[in-house]
C-alpha cells in the first residue's frame, strides 16, 4: 500500500465537501479505490464532519432576539405600507441602536421614542408576530409527527387510557398537562383512540406529544404551554369559546388551538379542510352547531 | 415574513430563516452573547436598509453573512482607538436549547454534552479558523461563497479550511473517539 495521504490532502477536503467534478472527481474516485490510506483519511474527515452536523445549530438565537429581528424586518415596504418612508427611517436609526448596551450612558429618550413609534408603526400589522410564533409552533408539531410516522420518535408511554397517559406527563412537562376536552369525553362514539405518549424538546423545555390512532393513521397532538406556542392563522372554525385553526402544512393537514393555558396542534393526514377535517373525528358534534368555518 | 426587493419581477427572500446562522457566526466572531445580539439586530437593520439595491436571483444568504462579518471588523477597528469594551465570555455551557424534537432523555443529554464539547473546541480555534468551520460545515456555503464573504482567494478557503480541520480533529480526538455510534440526536 502506499501511502499517498500527503499528495491527496486537499483533494480529500474537496472531495468531502463537493467541490471535485469532472475528470478530477472521476480520477479521485479511482483513486480511492486502490488507496487504503486515502480511505482512512476520507473517513476521519467524514467522522468530524458528522459530529460538526449534528451539533447543528452551533447555537439557537434567544426568542428576545428572534422577535426583536422580526419586528424590525417588518418594517419593510412591503410589510408596514402605512408607515411613511421617513417614520420607517427613524424607526430603523433608532432600532439599530445597540440592545445590550442601550442605557449605558447614553439618553434613554430615544429608546421611548423608538418604542412609540414601533407600536405606531405596527398597529397596521397586528397579528402578524403572532403568526409566526405561530407557524413555528407547527413546524415542530409536524416534524414531531413524521418523526413519529417513521419511528425515530418511539412512545415512551403506551395507554389507551386518557387518566393515565395524563398522570404519566404530570412532573415532567413545565406546565398542567390535560388532554382536550373532547378526547376525554363520555359518550362519544370516539372513532380514535389514544396509544399513549412521550416527551418532545421544544424551545426552553419539553413538550408533551400524544399519540392517536384512526383507522390505520396515526395522528400526533403536540401540547406546549400557551406561553411558548401560539394558535393562529389558517381556515378559523370557532367552536363554543375555542376557535379551531385550520391549515395544511407539508402535505399535512394542521389544527391549531388554544385553551387552559394550554396550546394544541394536530397533525394528521386527513382529508378535506376546516370544519370538514373536524368533523371527520367529531361526527356526533354535527347536530349541535358546533363547528361553524370562518375565514 | 418577506422581503420583496425590486429587480425583474418580485423577488421574494425570507431572511429570517438564517437567524440562527447568523447568531452563531456572531457568536463565533465575537464570542459574547450580548454582542452577538447587537450584531446580529445589526445586521438585518442594514439588510434592510440597503434590500433596494440587492438584486433579484442574489445569493441573500451569503450577502447577510457578509453583513454581518463588515459590521464587526468595523466596530473592532473602531475600538482600536477607544478603549477595549469587549467582554469574552466563557463558554455559556447549555443555555440556548435544541429546538427539534429529541429522541430520549438519555440520549438527549449525550447529544447536548457533544454538542457542548464541540462548541468548546471550535471557541478554542483562532478566529480566522473559527468562521470559515461555521461557514462550510454549519452553512453549507460552497468555496466561492465562503470567499465572497471573506473576501479572501478561493486557495485561501481551501488552506484555511485544512488547518482548522485538522486543528479541530485534534481537539476532538476524545469525542470523535467516543462518537462511534450512529447520530443520537435523531430527526432533523
Amino acid at each position: 500500500m502506499r501511502d499517498c495521504s500527503a499528495d491527496y490532502g486537499a483533494t480529500i477536503e474537496l472531495y468531502l465537501d463537493k467541490e471535485l467534478s469532472g475528470p478530477d472527481l472521476e480520477e479521485f474516485r479511482a483513486h480511492l479505490k486502490g488507496c487504503e490510506a486515502c480511505r482512512a483519511e476520507l473517513a476521519a474527515a467524514q467522522e468530524l464532519s458528522s459530529l460538526l452536523h449534528r451539533s447543528r445549530p452551533l447555537y439557537s438565537a434567544p426568542d428576545a432576539l428572534r422577535d426583536r429581528v422580526m419586528r424590525t424586518t417588518e418594517l419593510v415596504p412591503s410589510s408596514a405600507p402605512y408607515a411613511p418612508p421617513r417614520l420607517r427611517k427613524r424607526i430603523l436609526k433608532l432600532l439599530a441602536q445597540p440592545l445590550q448596551s442601550a442605557g449605558r450612558g447614553v439618553p434613554r429618550w430615544p429608546v421611548f421614542v423608538a418604542a412609540i413609534l414601533l407600536v405606531v408603526a405596527l398597529l397596521p400589522v397586528p397579528g402578524i408576530l403572532r403568526q409566526a410564533s405561530a407557524n413555528s409552533y407547527i413546524e415542530a408539531a409536524v416534524a414531531a409527527h413524521r418523526s413519529s410516522l417513521n419511528g425515530s420518535l418511539p412512545l415512551e408511554i403506551k395507554s389507551e387510557s386518557p387518566s393515565v397517559v395524563t398522570a404519566w406527563f404530570a412532573g415532567k412537562v413545565p406546565f398542567n398537562f390535560r388532554l382536550p376536552d373532547a378526547a376525554e369525553q363520555v359518550g362519544h362514539d370516539q372513532v380514535y383512540r389514544l396509544t399513549g405518549g412521550r416527551l418532545v424538546n421544544y424551545k426552553n423545555g419539553y413538550a408533551a406529544l400524544v399519540s392517536y390512532q384512526m383507522q390505520q393513521q396515526t395522528i400526533s397532538l403536540l401540547v406546549a404551554s400557551s406561553k411558548s406556542a401560539v394558535a393562529a392563522g389558517g381556515e378559523q372554525v370557532p367552536s363554543g369559546r375555542i376557535v379551531f385553526h385550520y391549515s395544511k402544512h407539508a402535505g399535512f393537514a394542521v389544527i391549531t388551538w388554544s385553551t387552559h393555558g394550554l396550546t394544541y396542534a394536530l397533525v394528521s393526514s386527513l382529508p378535506g379542510s376546516g370544519r370538514q377535517s373536524c368533523m371527520v373525528c367529531h361526527e356526533n358534534m354535527a347536530g349541535g352547531n358546533h363547528f361553524t368555518a370562518r375565514q | 415574513m418577506s422581503w420583496n426587493h425590486d429587480g425583474a419581477g418580485q423577488a421574494d427572500a425570507t431572511g429570517i430563516e438564517h437567524l440562527d446562522g447568523l447568531y452563531s457566526y456572531a457568536m463565533i466572531l465575537s464570542r459574547n452573547h450580548a454582542e452577538a445580539e447587537d450584531l446580529v439586530q445589526e445586521t438585518y437593520v442594514r439588510a434592510i436598509q440597503a434590500m433596494g439595491r440587492l438584486r433579484a436571483g442574489s445569493n441573500m444568504k451569503s450577502w447577510l453573512f457578509t453583513i454581518l462579518r463588515n459590521i464587526w471588523f468595523n466596530q473592532l477597528r473602531k475600538r482600536r482607538n477607544g478603549p477595549q469594551m469587549v467582554e469574552i465570555e466563557v463558554e455559556d455551557g447549555l443555555a440556548n436549547n435544541i429546538v427539534e424534537p429529541s429522541k430520549d432523555s438519555h440520549d438527549l443529554y449525550v447529544s447536548k454534552i457533544e454538542t457542548e464539547q464541540v462548541r468548546a473546541a471550535i471557541q478554542e480555534l483562532p478566529v480566522e479558523s473559527r468562521e470559515i468551520i461555521l461557514l462550510r460545515e454549519y452553512e453549507d456555503l460552497s468555496y466561492q461563497e465562503i470567499a465572497s464573504v471573506l473576501d479572501c482567494p478561493l486557495g485561501t478557503v481551501m488552506s484555511r479550511l485544512g488547518r482548522a480541520r485538522a486543528k479541530l480533529r485534534a481537539l476532538l480526538s476524545t469525542t470523535l473517539k467516543g462518537s462511534d455510534s450512529p447520530s443520537v440526536r435523531g430527526t432533523k
